[in-house]
C-alpha cells in the first residue's frame, strides 16, 4: 500500500508541477494524462482479482471473512467502525446489521483505478477517523487521448468454487467529452475447504456496472456525471445465520471541476453525490432455523464535497469542505412457528439519520529537500437523530433522540531522507462518533459471541492519540522498511454484557451492550523487504505483528497474530512466475471474551504463470495458477466461527486489451 | 446538458424504487389495536323527571375497565344537573337467575368542570342469551328516582385492556384490570390497572338490591409485580429490561412500567402481595432463555398483542 500512497504523492506533486509550468490551454489534459498512470487493481499472484483481495495484498490491512464474498476490512486492526471508507470522497453506509456489506462490497475492480489508504489520523480527509481511511478511486479516463476508443475485457474461471466472471470495460475519449463504462458479473457457488468437504453457503452471484460521462466546459473546466449499479443476488455467508438474498446500490455523483493557471488556487472540485443501498437478508435457505426472519436494511446517503488545492513554492495544501446525511433503517420480523399468529416486529436499526459537515486540511510543506513536514486536521459536527427513539429508551431510559458531537482530527509527520536512509515521525489526534450500530443499534445478533447487542446513545466520542514512526533503507538492489504505531484510544467502544434484558435472537445466549472501556491499546508493526536477485528475478517479503489490549490488559477481539508473506517473482521475456507463501502464527493472544479461541498456525503456498501475446496486435495475458497448493486445511483468526478457508483453487484468466 | 438532467431524472426515477416497502411503523402498531379517545353516548334512560346520558368510549361497554360519564337533564328545565347524589349499580343475572355485580364506584363524582358525573364499572363477562348485565342508577332529589336499563356487554377486541378475576390466598376475590397502555409502543410504556376487590358480605342476602351483597372497593397500598415475557416458543420466554412494579397511586390506580422490545404477543407475569408483602397470588416465572418451548406463566398473569 506503501506503493500507492508514494504513486499519490508523486502524482499530486507532478500534478501541479503540471499546473505550474503549463500555461497553455491545454493543461487540463496535460494534468489528466499524468494523473492517468495510475497502478492496476491486481495483486502479484492473480491478475483479475476482487476489491477483497486487492486490499488483502496491503500490509496493514486485514478481514473479517463470513464466507467467500465481501469481507470487512480491518485497518491497522481496526473495524470498519473506525475507518473511513469512501468511493472517490463519497460516503456510503452499508445497509446490512450484520455488516454483510461493507462499502467495499458495492464496487468491482474493473470499476477502479486505485485504492487510497491512509493510516491513522492522516485519514481525516474525509471525516473522522480512528484507523485510517479508505478511498476506492473510480476509473476516468482522460479527454483528449489519441487513442479515441479503449477497451479492455478480461475473463476466467476458479476451479475450487466454479467461479466464472466477465470483466468488460469501455473508454471514449475525445477533446470534449469522455465516457467511461464498466460490466462485471461473478458466480460463483459453493467452495471446498481442505478437506475436500464442501462449504454450504458459500455461493456469490455479483453484478457489477458504471458508466461516466465528462464533459469539457471550458478550456480549464469539466463536468462529470458517474454512476455505479452494483447487485449481489442469492449470497450465501456459512458463518452466518442467514443468506442474503438480494443487495442492490445505486451510487451517483455529478461533479465539476475547475482548473486555475495562475494564482495560489490550482483546482477546484466540487462534488454533489447520492447513493441508496437496499439490502435483503434472507434465512429460508437455512430449513434448520428455528424462527423465520425477515430483516431487510437500507441505507440513503446524500453528500456534498468541494475541494481545492493550493500550492505557492515548496508548500501545497488541500482544503476540503464535507457534508453527508445519511438514513439508515434496518427491520426485523420474527414469524411465530404457528404462522396464523401475529408476526413480531422490531427496528435494529430506529430510522438513524446521521449528519456530518467538516471542513479539513492537508499540507505538505518541503522544508528542504531532504526533508518534508506533513500536517493537517479536520474540524467535524456529527448529529444523529433516532426517529424511533423509544427502541432506544427501553435500554436507555430518557436518552436523547438528537445528539451533537464536535470531532477535533489533528497529525502531523515529518518526513526525513539521507542517501540510502529514509525516516519518518509523527503523531495524531482525533474524535470519532459512534456508530449506527453502536450508537442505536438494537437487538443485533453477532453471531461470533452470540450475544445480542444493544447501542448506547450516550455514548462518548472515541478520541484517539497515535504515533508513528518508519525507517527505511535501501541498498544497491534491495530495502527494507520498518514501520510501527501505536495507537492509546480512550472511551474505546466495545459491547458487555448487560445484566438487564434477554436475548431476543433464539440463537443468541446473552445481550451485551455497547460501551466505553477507560482506554484501550493497539500496536501495529510491520517489516517489508524487497531484493533484486537478479534483474529479472525478484524477491518480497512482509513480517506484520499487532497487539491490542483493553484497560484490564486484556485482549481485544480479531487483532492479527504474527503473520508472514514472501514471493518470489521470475520474469523471462513474455513469461512470468510468481510463488508466494503466507501464514499466520499460532494466534496465542485470543479474547475469548469476544468468542474467539486460540488458532492454529498455517501455511498457504501459491504459484502462478502468465504468458503475454499478441492477437492481432491486441495485447493479451493468460494466467494459471494455483492458491493452497497443497490444499491445507486452515481458518484464520478473522475466520468468523472459524469457518474453514477454501482448499485448493486452480484459477485460470485471459485479459485482452482491445 | 439537456442530456444530463434527463439521464439524473432517469436515475432519480430508479432510485426511488426500492424492491421491498419499508414497514409502515404507526400503521404496524395500530393493527392489532382499535383505540378509543372519544367519550360518547351509549345510553340514554329516561325518568318523568330526568334523562340520563351514559357515555363510555366508544359509545360501547365493554369487558373489562370502563370509565362512564353520566349527564343529567331535567327534563321539565332541559337543564343539566348539578351536584345530585347518584348511585350506580351494575347486576349480572345469569341463567338460573342468580344475582351478581362487578367492581363499579357506586357513589359517583360530579365533576364540575365537565359537568357530568364520573365513575367506572369494570365488567367481568360479555352479554350473552343467558348473561344479562343491568344498570341500577338512583338519582336523588326529594325522593329517590331510581332507572334501571338491561345493557349489552361487548367483549374487548384491545387485548391490552383485558381483565383477570381471582381468588386470592386470603380467600379473598380479585380483580385486575387494564387501563393503559390502550396502544402500546415498541418502548417504556406507562402500565395502568385498576385493581378491586369483592367485599364479602356478612349477612345473608336482604330485598333486592340489597347493597352489602354488591359492594366492592379498590384494593389499598398492595403492590403487583411485574414480569413481561413473550410466549411464542420461538422466542424463547424472550422478557425486556427496565420494567417498574406496580404500586397505587394518588387516583387509587396502580402505575408501573412496561417496556415492549417488539410487537407481538405478551403476557405479563404478575405476583400480587399485600401491603404487609403477604403473597396473595402468583408464581415466579423461570427467567432461563428457552428458545423453542412455549413459555411458562405465572398463575396470575394477563396476556397482552400490540
Amino acid at each position: 500500500m506503501n506503493k500507492i500512497i508514494v504513486v499519490i504523492s508523486l502524482l499530486l506533486v507532478s500534478w501541479l508541477q503540471a499546473q505550474e509550468n503549463t500555461s497553455t490551454p491545454d493543461s487540463l489534459e496535460v494534468v489528466v494524462i499524468v494523473a492517468a498512470k495510475k497502478s492496476k487493481i491486481e495483486t502479484d499472484l492473480k491478475m483479475a482479482v476482487s476489491v477483497d483481495e486487492y486490499l488483502a495484498s496491503s500490509d496493514n490491512i486485514s478481514f473479517i471473512k463470513r464466507g467467500s464474498y465481501a469481507w470487512e476490512p480491518l485497518l491497522n486492526n481496526m473495524s470498519t467502525e473506525r475507518s473511513v471508507v469512501t468511493i472517490d470522497g463519497m460516503h456510503l453506509f452499508g445497509a446490512c446489521t450484520d455488516k454483510m456489506d461493507p462499502v467495499t462490497s458495492y464496487v468491482e475492480s474493473n470499476n477502479l483505478s486505485e485504492v487510497e489508504v491512509k493510516s491513522g489520523q492522516e485519514g481525516s480527509m474525509h471525516g473522522s477517523t480512528v484507523a485510517g481511511s479508505i478511498d476506492l478511486k473510480r476509473r476516468s479516463t482522460p479527454f483528449g487521448l489519441v487513442k479515441k476508443w479503449k477497451g479492455d475485457y478480461q475473463t476466467g474461471f476458479e476451479f475450487n468454487n466454479n467461479q466464472f466472471f466477465n470483466f468488460g470495460n469501455v473508454a471514449y475519449s475525445s477533446d470534449k467529452l469522455v465516457i467511461d463504462g464498466s460490466i462485471s458479473s461473478r458466480k460463483a457457488e459453493n467452495y471446498n475447504d481442505g478437506n475436500n468437504k464442501e462449504i454450504k453457503h458459500s455461493q456469490y452471484n455479483k453484478f457489477n456496472t458504471s458508466l461516466g460521462l465528462a464533459y469539457k466546459t471550458g478550456d480549464l473546466s469539466s463536468v462529470r456525471v458517474d454512476a455505479i449499479f452494483d447487485k449481489a443476488k442469492d449470497v450465501g455467508y456459512p458463518a452466518l445465520p442467514m443468506d442474503l438474498s438480494l443487495s442492490r446500490a445505486l451510487i451517483t455523483s455529478l461533479a465539476y471541476k475547475q482548473f486555475f493557471e495562475k494564482g495560489l488556487i490550482k483546482v477546484w472540485d466540487t462534488k454533489l453525490y447520492f447513493n441508496t443501498i437496499e439490502h435483503y437478508m434472507d434465512d429460508t435457505t437455512r430449513p434448520e432455523n428455528l424462527v423465520h426472519m425477515d430483516m431487510p436494511g437500507w441505507s440513503t446517503t446524500y453528500g456534498f464535497l468541494s475541494k481545492i488545492n493550493l500550492k505557492k513554492d515548496n508548500y501545497s495544501s488541500e482544503i476540503q469542505l464535507n457534508a453527508y446525511d445519511n438514513l439508515s433503517i434496518a427491520e426485523m420480523r420474527m414469524y411465530p412457528q404457528d404462522r396464523s399468529e401475529r408476526t413480531m416486529f422490531a427496528y435494529s436499526w430506529p430510522w438513524v439519520t446521521t449528519r456530518y459537515a467538516g471542513l479539513s486540511i492537508n499540507n505538505s510543506w518541503d522544508i528542504t529537500n531532504k526533508s518534508q513536514l506533513n500536517f493537517g486536521g479536520s474540524l467535524g459536527v456529527n448529529y444523529n437523530y433516532s426517529k424511533y427513539v423509544e427502541f432506544n429508551w427501553i435500554f436507555h431510559p430518557g436518552a436523547p433522540q438528537e445528539k451533537t458531537r464536535y470531532l477535533p482530527n489533528l497529525y502531523a509527520n515529518y518526513q526525513f531522507h539521507l542517501n540510502n536512509f529514509n525516516a519518518s515521525v509523527g503523531g495524531g489526534f482525533g474524535h470519532r462518533a459512534p456508530s449506527v450500530s453502536e450508537g442505536y443499534g438494537y437487538y443485533i445478533y453477532n453471531s461470533f459471541d452470540r450475544y445480542d447487542y444493544i447501542g448506547d446513545p450516550n455514548l462518548e466520542n472515541e478520541i484517539s492519540y497515535e504515533a508513528n514512526v518508519s525507517v527505511g533503507f535501501t541498498y544497491k538492489n534491495g530495502s527494507i522498511q520498518a514501520k510501527a504505531n501505536y495507537f492509546y484510544i480512550q472511551n474505546y467502544i466495545i459491547g458487555r454484557i448487560l445484566s438487564a434484558g434477554s436475548p431476543m435472537n433464539y440463537q443468541s445466549v446473552g445481550v451485551k451492550g455497547y460501551t466505553s472501556l477507560d482506554y484501550s491499546t493497539l500496536f501495529n508493526f510491520s517489516l517489508q523487504a524487497k531484493y533484486a536477485i537478479l534483474e529479472n528475478l525478484h524477491w518480497n517479503g512482509t513480517l506484520t505483528y499487532a497487539r491490542g489490549l483493553d484497560d484490564n490488559k486484556n485482549n481485544l477481539p480479531f487483532i492479527r497474530p504474527l503473520s508472514y508473506q514472501t514471493s518470489l517473482h521470475f520474469k523471462h521475456h513474455k513469461f512470468g512466475f510468481l510463488t508466494s507463501l503466507n501464514g499466520d502464527v499460532e494466534q496465542i493472544n485470543y479474547s475469548p471474551e469476544y468468542g474467539e479461541d486460540r488458532t492454529p498456525s498455517y501455511t498457504n503456498c501459491n504459484i502462478s504463470a502468465d504468458y503475454t501475446f499478441q492477437i492481432k496486435n491486441k495485447k493479451t495475458v493468460v494466467q494459471i495458477g494455483a492458491e493452497n497448493v497443497f490444499n491445507n486445511y486452515y481458518s484464520t483468526y478473522a475466520d468468523w466461527g472459524n469457518i474453514p478457508r477454501m482448499g485448493r483453487n486452480f484459477f485460470t484468466s485471459l485479459k485482452i486489451n482491445l | 446538458m439537456k442530456k444530463y438532467i434527463f439521464f439524473i431524472a432517469t436515475l432519480c426515477l430508479i432510485i426511488t424504487s426500492c424492491t421491498l416497502d419499508k414497514t409502515d411503523y404507526e400503521a404496524e402498531i395500530n393493527t392489532e389495536v382499535t383505540e378509543y379517545f372519544e367519550f360518547e353516548e351509549a345510553l340514554t334512560i329516561s325518568s318523568a323527571t330526568y334523562k340520563v346520558s351514559i357515555e363510555t368510549l366508544n359509545a360501547s361497554f365493554f369487558k373489562g375497565y370502563n370509565e362512564i360519564h353520566l349527564k343529567i337533564i331535567d327534563t321539565q328545565t332541559n337543564e343539566s344537573v348539578k351536584g345530585l347524589p347518584i348511585t350506580f349499580l351494575p347486576i349480572l343475572t345469569d341463567a338460573n337467575g342468580n344475582k351478581s355485580s362487578c367492581p363499579h364506584l357506586y357513589n359517583l363524582e360530579y365533576n364540575e368542570e365537565e359537568a357530568y358525573y364520573k365513575g367506572y364499572v369494570v365488567f367481568t363477562s360479555e352479554s350473552d342469551t343467558t348473561n344479562n348485565w343491568q344498570l341500577y342508577i338512583d338519582l336523588q332529589d326529594e325522593e329517590v328516582n331510581t332507572l334501571n336499563e338491561v345493557i349489552t356487554v361487548e367483549s374487548q377486541t384491545n387485548m391490552n385492556l383485558n381483565m383477570t378475576a381471582f381468588t386470592g390466598n386470603d380467600d379473598e376475590q380479585y380483580f385486575i384490570a387494564l387501563i393503559a397502555p390502550q396502544s402500546p409502543g415498541v418502548s417504556e410504556n406507562d402500565l395502568v390497572a385498576g385493581i378491586y376487590k369483592y367485599n364479602q358480605p356478612t349477612t345473608s342476602e336482604g330485598e333486592f338490591p340489597d347493597l352489602s351483597q354488591y359492594s366492592y372497593s379498590k384494593v389499598e397500598g398492595y403492590t403487583l409485580y411485574l414480569d413481561p415475557r413473550m410466549p411464542e416458543p420461538s422466542m424463547g420466554n424472550h422478557s425486556s429490561p427496565n420494567n417498574q412494579d406496580l404500586t397505587q397511586g394518588e387516583d387509587g390506580l396502580y402505575y408501573g412500567v412496561v417496556n415492549y422490545t417488539m410487537t407481538g404477543n405478551w403476557t405479563l407475569n404478575f405476583i400480587f402481595k399485600n401491603e404487609n408483602g403477604e403473597l396473595i397470588k402468583g408464581t415466579e416465572v423461570s427467567t432461563d432463555f428457552t428458545p423453542g418451548i412455549e413459555g411458562e406463566k405465572s398463575e396470575l398473569y394477563i396476556d397482552i398483542l400490540f
